[in-house]
């Protein structure tokens, strides 16, 4: 997940990670992680205690003032069954395209390149 | 292929989704013109299906049901017939017929792919290639610390290509590629960057360069060989 800056908004962090920030902690589907602080005053999330908590690699290059948050590490891939969402732009260009448009039909996505 | 065969399950409840994973929309954009899809064909430019789903090289597919669950996770899809198996041709530079022996022994086995599929569109969660959400886990490739950062270092690398083009990705590309070598899309996508003359289509030799230490050729023999390109896959 691109940053650019320590705080990140929960609902943005949720929809990428899966990770929401509840009174108990951290969450995803039902396991929690404790994760005191991780709330700022503001609401955003403290990204240095979230990366921590949940074993996220945080990159940061300091020419372009960006960091970079990771997938959790340890474990599999895929923590559970179910497709995460996933929402990309179509290539022509026309607008965008979410794996939950699919249900109702069973689906082949096929990784590609032109390379 | 993927369109013809989209078009064969889209009236029996199946569909395709192709995912590009292409830094440039505009190199993959004449691939799509070409097969004039009828279904969804979009972008991955930070690869971000690599980090959420396990893909590692192309063509890799995962099957997700009527349901939103999968029921196989990310593997090696090729639907293509074989082609002949016809020997090398000789004359061919040093370099290209080496590249020609080991894609020779990736595994051609595309039609044992599509009619895997097929028997899943036509029958559904009773079909023996759906798996379990268990097995769907335990199938989904392992996490290391390693490559959760690789994946982090190549999502930042996208950012600073589209500031800054090569010489401000190339530094974090390169990390990611030693992090997790087993990734080739990390490392065809940052070859190919370089390595393709300016508006030319996408080189696939993807050959030694100036600015990444690996290559395709010397990479897939240090891997182990063709045979051993994508992770293994049991149907």
């Amino acid at each position: 997940m691109l940053l650019d800056s320590l705080a990140v908004d929960a609902e943005a962090f949720a929809a990428r990670t899966g990770w929401e920030a509840k009174p108990e902690g951290l969450c995803r589907g039902e396991v929690c992680v404790p994760a005191p602080g991780a709330v700022r005053a503001d609401g955003r999330l403290d990204v240095r205690i979230v990366a921590e908590r949940l074993r996220m690699p945080l990159v940061h290059d300091d020419a372009h003032g960006l960091w970079a948050l990771g997938p959790s590490a340890g474990g599999r891939t895929l923590a559970s069954a179910d497709a995460p969402e996933l929402t990309l732009p179509l290539v022509d260009g026309s607008g965008s395209w979410s794996l939950s448009s699919m249900r109702g039909r069973r689906t082949i996505l096929v990784a590609w390149a032109s390379w | 292929m993927w369109q013809a065969l989209h078009a064969e399950i889209a009236p029996r409840g199946g569909a395709v989704v192709t995912v590009a994973l292409d830094v440039l929309a505009d190199r993959a954009a004449p691939w799509v013109q070409a097969a004039a899809p009828s279904h969804p064909s979009v972008l991955d430019a930070s690869h971000v299906t690599d980090e959420l789903l396990g893909f590692v090289n192309v063509p890799m597919a995962v099957w997700v049901d009527e349901h939103g669950r999968i029921v196989r996770p990310a593997e090696r899809a090729s639907i293509d017939p074989p082609p002949p198996d016809t020997p090398v041709p000789e004359g061919l530079p040093e370099r290209l017929g080496q590249m020609m022996v080991e894609v020779r022994k990736i595994p051609r086995d595309g039609p044992v792919y599509r009619s895997a599929i097929l028997d899943w569109i036509d029958r559904g969660a009773d079909s023996p290639y759906v798996l379990s959400p268990d097995t769907v886990v335990a199938r989904s490739a392992e996490r290391p610390a390693t490559h959760a950062r690789a994946a982090a270092c190549f999502e930042l690398g996208h950012a600073l290509f589209q500031r800054g083009g090569t010489d401000a990705a190339a530094p974090w590309w390169r990390e990611a590629h030693r992090l997790f070598p087993e990734n080739w899309t990390y490392k065809r996508q940052a070859w190919t960057l370089v390595t393709t003359p300016e508006g030319q289509p996408s080189d696939l030799i993807q050959g030694p360069n100036d600015v990444y230490e690996g290559n395709w050729l010397d990479d897939v023999v240090a891997a182990g060989g063709g045979d051993r390109y994508y992770p293994e896959r049991v149907l």
